[in-house]
């Protein structure tokens, strides 16, 4: 047996050996049975590694994980329809809101600024403006929901029915928003939750209309 | 189908947890079984929950780029690393003094032992573990395992042939 070469065998085996190395090694196994066998062990061990079967847990691990998961990261979900908020939350939160408004919202929508799009700032009540926002939104949605309908033939019929169910769930969350800020329009919660929703949906619509374009 | 997945990523982006849950039931097994061969099977079970729930949370980076599974294997094996950095096994394991040669063979000597590939792997040293999974199993580069770990490229090496001579042993079981 030589240890040099016998230490290398798995280098020679993964083809990491320089040129000159190689031919050393294989000069060696000409004369060298231990290394052979060795050598074909070691490659049995790599084929073997690579037919491992996965195995299920032995338990179900989802509902452990569905407890985990952070609820405010569901579309459709406006838990109270009452909020209140500290000075400086609202502060925090209405920046947030023109930010997200004036340069999230339009980043996200990437595409030609149209005629109707207008400046969003607070009205002089103090009152957040969504309507600007929410309807550009509206018509990228529109245009983007248009696309949807021309290529979802592409799709298998089971992608397009879990899209669809999808979009309902978003639609639903974006009506709940809406009601509940026509009773609170200075919400600065609500504007969020909704322009959110309303982000969620325009990202998903993006998504599946690249995956049905890239079908053809 | 492809489609289908790339389209509940989508969803599970947007909030949508039934879409996440078949991507659950879809890359559970291949998690867990990571997990489980990096680690000690009793931490597999919290260990794949931990990398789903951060799946969860991350989900919004994800950009299809690469296949989902391929997202999502990386962040199980970014979750085992730091698992194992929080419980300090990493340490003084590729430093030497743990002969995985000598580690395995004791077990096999025992012949009321019975063990298959996967158990043998189980009782490898952290190091030749990690480095046998992670370039064998899962089909990671050396620079990539060395970067990982914080080992150099040679130490990878050197704890990969270590583990293939001593599952060697196990080839038949």
């Amino acid at each position: 047996m030589n240890d040099q070469w016998m230490d290398r065998l798995s280098e020679y085996v993964d083809g990491e050996l320089a040129a000159e190395e190689r031919a050393s090694l294989e000069a060696h196994l000409a004369t060298c049975a231990a290394c052979r066998a060795t050598l074909e062990d070691l490659r049995k061990v790599v084929a073997r590694s690579r037919a491992l079967d996965d195995r299920a847990p032995k338990a179900d691990l989802w509902p452990g994980i569905h407890a985990r998961l952070t609820p405010g990261r569901r579309p459709g979900v406006i838990r109270s329809r009452r909020f209140s908020f500290n000075v400086p939350q609202l502060i925090a939160a209405s920046i947030a809101l023109v930010v997200l408004s004036a340069g999230g919202m339009w980043v996200a929508l990437n595409q030609p600024q149209p005629a109707r799009d207008a400046q969003v700032t607070p009205r002089p009540d103090g009152q957040l403006n969504s309507v600007v926002w929410t309807s550009r939104s509206d018509a990228a949605i529109a245009d983007l929901q248009d696309v949807f309908e021309r290529n979802k033939s592409r799709l298998d019929t089971s992608t397009v029915r879990v899209v669809q169910q999808a979009f309902a769930t978003i639609d639903r969350a974006i009506a709940e928003a809406r009601i509940a800020l026509k009773a609170d329009p200075g919400n600065a919660y609500l504007n969020l939750h909704l322009a959110d929703t309303m982000r969620r949906k325009l990202e998903l619509l993006r998504r599946v209309n690249a995956i049905a374009t890239a079908q053809s | 189908m492809a489609d289908a997945e790339a389209v509940d990523t989508a969803l599970a982006a947007s909030g949508d947890a039934s879409a996440f849950e078949r991507l659950y039931r879809t890359h559970v097994n291949r998690v867990h079984s990571l997990v489980r061969r990096m680690l000690d099977a009793d931490e597999a079970d919290d260990l794949t929950q931990d990398v789903f729930v951060r799946a969860w949370e991350k989900l919004h980076t994800f950009r299809g780029e690469s296949a989902f599974g391929t997202w999502l294997h990386r962040l199980a094996v970014n979750v085992v690393l730091a698992r194992r950095k929080t419980l300090g096994v990493e340490r003084g394991r590729f430093q030497g003094g743990d002969d995985p040669l000598e580690h395995v063979s004791a077990r096999r000597e025992t012949p009321e032992i019975s063990m298959d590939f996967e158990e043998a792997l189980a009782t490898l040293p952290d190091g030749a573990r990690q480095v046998f999974v992670l370039h064998d199993v899962e089909g990671y580069r050396h620079e990539e395992i060395a970067r990982m770990l914080g080992v150099v490229p040679g130490t990878s090496k050197s704890q990969l042939h270590h583990a293939r001579m001593a599952l060697r042993r196990y080839l038949d079981q």
